[in-house]
């Protein structure tokens, strides 16, 4: 599936997706990109819920400009995606994340 | 009686405001849970805070949480409450014990699960014995499962 979404360009993806994705990180090496292994860091950690108290946790899902880092950049699963969003967004009613920062 | 559920509510006065105003705002907001028969489980100061973007003219605010337990109605009158004090310049409620149990189940589930496969490779189902002694297991443990 990693292949499919997020490397166009044909070559290089086709050959990396074969082997899995443990030959991503080499891949984008080459490219001189900076990718880490994609996986949902809420499965690996088994944090069932997310709290939009937890600042600490929910920040490292916001970029500089202060938007919700998308699946396909983070890794993140479907399930703690959903749970992470809701989370950001209610830490932002409260003052706690910014809506956006310029 | 109505359903009690539990109800996590954050709210937030200006950085400046004396510690008087605030004791009185706070039993203002226990009185009403009284009033409607809820139970206030948690009191959580987390002080002075920066805002992160500022709301009107205020770049700073002391944030207090709540835990309570109470049925809709009292929800609807402390959100109410809430938004005529002009103390308060933002508030967040939000029902906190169904996540919480969803999370416990699934706690309980992998817990369960684990001590499965244990059993089913034959070892006891709690991993206590990594602390005890089974030298070369718990490696061995990490790559199977």
């Amino acid at each position: 599936m990693s292949e499919m979404t997020d490397r166009g360009p044909a070559s290089g993806g086709r050959a990396g997706g074969r082997q899995g994705r443990k030959d991503e990180k080499g891949a984008a090496g080459r490219r001189g990109m900076f990718r880490r292994r994609r996986v949902c860091r809420f499965c690996v950690d088994h944090i069932d819920h997310i709290s939009y108290k937890d600042v600490r946790l929910i920040a490292q899902f916001i970029p500089e400009r202060g938007k919700i880092q998308p699946r396909r950049i983070s890794g993140t699963c479907a399930t703690h995606q959903r749970k992470l969003q809701t989370a950001i967004k209610r830490a932002r009613q409260i003052a706690l994340i910014p809506y956006a920062t310029d | 009686m109505s359903t009690h559920r539990q109800y996590e509510l954050v709210y937030i006065v200006p950085g400046e405001t004396a510690e008087q105003p605030l004791a009185d705002l706070q039993s203002q907001v226990e009185a009403i849970v009284a009033r409607f028969s809820g139970t206030v489980d948690k009191v959580e100061n987390w002080g002075r805070r920066k805002l992160a973007y500022e709301i009107g003219p205020h770049k700073e605010g002391v944030y207090v949480l709540l835990v309570f337990s109470g049925p809709g109605d009292l929800v609807k009158e402390i959100d109410r409450r809430l938004k005529v004090i002009d103390l308060v310049i933002r508030h967040l409620i939000v029902r906190v014990d169904e996540e919480i149990e969803v999370a416990d189940r699934r706690q309980a589930r992998r817990k369960a699960d684990t001590a499965r496969r244990r059993v089913a490779r034959g070892l006891p189902p709690e991993p206590e014995e990594r602390a005890a002694g089974a030298p070369g297991e718990p490696n061995h443990e990490q790559t199977e499962v």
